[in-house]
């Protein structure tokens, strides 16, 4: 199985190798990406509009397969597993996406809450860590609000919480601070740093220079699919 | 424990969004349970006065002349060749006339000027008491009429034909209102499920991407199923039993009806009634599920 590979130095929660992705009939949205995320790491993707970052996020999750080359997430071949061996992968891995998918007709605390009641945590846990998070985005008075009723900015912190709630190991982003202003970015950063932190891989899609441009974290840059640059970091 | 916990949980959530729906499947259900269980209950009455009445039923051949005992031997093993019977009784002439003078009771005066073998000898055949000697009755009476010295032959034939196509037809009935039941509880469960899930495509696709296992996912539709199936065959069953109870106190003592002694089903058809609709809604709805699971 294993192939050979120069070993990374730490070990890889995201080897992506000679991916391509093509939308029928004739979009190419991403072609022949190569990279590795080391676990633990904050990684970020930036890129034009339309240059793939959402696809490649997409993948990443398995809501896309690949038309070409290889995705393993901590050291799964993720197209290649189906059933409950995809939803407990799924479990690990908690995707902030940028359409938000919340259920409108739901409250905020139960969104959040639904990442964790598909890994039966209990109740009572759920509700201190719901709490705990609304707390730190400042977002306690909004508890027992439907997110249909909530402004983008918030539907978009809440959609963040969900990603995060149940501690996964692998957190994907996507423009997490788009409709944010300056204090709310510093406190969504803040909570991500936090969970890189505890461990966490964290992958962050933006188009906000504010929140990388003085980063020691890699930065990816896409270009119509490709990989336009890669800067080499100066966090290790 | 935490997984029956979110079940439930799910179940109710479904349950509250979509009452209206689920309520319409399962009177949907309990009503052609009804349907069914009506006709079937009525069948097995009739099988059971069926029974009752071929107590009563006998076949007599009357004969020209009184049979000897050899000849009594030949005619008893040409009757058993056909069907074997309960049995077989040969009626003298003198017989005939004392069985007669009884009926009469006290009018037996007008029989003082006859002569004591004015009746002809006969055998009397009573046939096996069950459904499948009743069917053949007509074919068994052509055959009698055949035996040497054979002149007439008697029972109730009117009425046992009558009774035994009505029967026939109420089977027909029968196995067409199970059909109808089997139609229902499959597929107006299923086609609810469908429904159910159409409304929450979007939470349901939200589950799968945070990492819910297909049984999280399909247990609460299952559970939904399942109650559509027990609570419309109880209704359905409930219903029917009432009407029975208001049947047996209005008509009873009334003549006729009580030749047959009307009873309930089982506790064992009761059980495989509610049973079955169970399983066929669950089934009716995994249907449902797994074609969203598919995709
Ligand atoms: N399902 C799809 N079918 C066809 N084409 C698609 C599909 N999804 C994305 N695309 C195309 O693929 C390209 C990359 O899309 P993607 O969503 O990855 O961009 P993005 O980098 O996330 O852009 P943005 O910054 O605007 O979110 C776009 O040109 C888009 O039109
Ligand atoms: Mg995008």
């Amino acid at each position: 199985m294993t192939t050979t590979r120069p070993a990374p130095s730490r070990t890889a929660m995201i080897e992506i190798i000679k991916v391509s992705k093509e939308y029928p009939p004739h979009m190419t949205a991403l072609s022949d990406i190569s990279v590795s995320v080391a676990s633990g790491e904050m990684f970020f993707v930036i890129g034009k509009s339309g240059a793939g970052k959402t696809t490649l996020l997409k993948l990443l999750c398995n809501m896309e397969r690949p038309s070409n080359g290889l995705i393993e997430v901590a050291g799964m071949n993720i197209n290649q597993i189906t059933g409950n061996k995809l939803a407990k992968l799924r479990q690990r891995v908690g995707m902030a996406y940028q359409d938000f998918r919340l259920l409108a007709d739901r409250t905020v605390a139960e969104n959040i809450a639904i990442s964790m009641e598909v890994s039966y945590k209990k109740p009572q846990i759920i509700s201190e860590r719901v709490k705990s998070l609304l707390a730190q985005l400042q977002l306690e008075d909004k508890h027992d609000d439907l997110t249909g009723n909530l402004s983008r900015g918030e539907q978009q912190r809440v959609a963040l919480a969900r990603a995060v709630a149940n501690s996964p190991t692998l957190i994907l982003v996507d423009e997490p601070t788009g409709n944010l202003d300056a204090i709310s970015t510093a406190q969504v950063m803040d909570l991500l740093s936090k969970c890189t932190l505890s461990g966490a891989t964290v992958v962050i899609v933006t188009h906000d220079d504010a929140i990388y441009r003085h980063t020691h974290h890699r930065v990816m840059k896409l270009d119509q699919g490709r990989i336009a640059a890669l800067s080499q970091g100066n966090h290790i | 424990m935490n997984f029956w916990f979110s079940v439930l949980r799910q179940t109710g959530r479904n349950l509250r969004q979509t009452w209206p729906t689920q309520f319409m499947t399962c009177l949907t259900v309990s009503l052609s349970v009804l349907i069914f269980s009506f006709f079937y209950l009525v069948y097995l009455n009739m099988l059971t006065a069926g029974d009752k009445v071929s107590d009563d039923l006998r076949l007599v051949v009357f004969l020209e002349d009184e049979p000897g005992p050899e000849m009594q031997e030949q005619l008893r093993n040409k009757i058993t060749q056909f069907d074997p019977v309960q049995e077989i009784k040969f009626i003298s002439k003198k017989e005939a006339y004392d069985r007669f003078a009884e009926q009469l009771g006290d009018n037996r005066e007008v029989l003082t000027d006859m002569p004591t073998d004015f009746l002809p000898p006969s055998i009397e055949v009573i046939p096996f008491k069950n459904f499948r000697s009743l069917k053949q009755i007509k074919l068994f009476a052509d055959y009698l009429a055949t035996i040497p010295g054979s002149q007439k032959v008697q029972y109730g034939q009117k009425w046992v034909e009558r009774f035994y196509s009505f029967t026939q037809l109420l089977s027909i009935i029968v196995l067409l209102s199970g059909l109808l039941l089997f139609l229902t509880a499959s597929f107006m469960v299923a086609s609810t499920i469908r429904l159910t899930i159409f409304g929450r495509q979007e939470e349901l696709e939200l589950l799968k991407l945070v990492g819910a296992t297909n049984n999280y996912i399909r247990t609460p539709f299952l559970l939904e199923g399942l109650m559509q199936g027990f609570l419309g065959s109880f209704l359905g069953l409930t219903a029917l039993y009432t009407l029975f109870q208001w049947f047996i106190r209005h008509f009873s003592g009334a003549g006729f009806l009580d030749i047959i002694p009307f009873s309930f089903f089982s506790p064992g058809i009761i059980a495989t009634i509610l049973l079955a609709s169970i399983a066929l809604c669950t089934i009716g709805s995994y249907t449902s599920m797994q074609k969203f699971l598919r995709v």
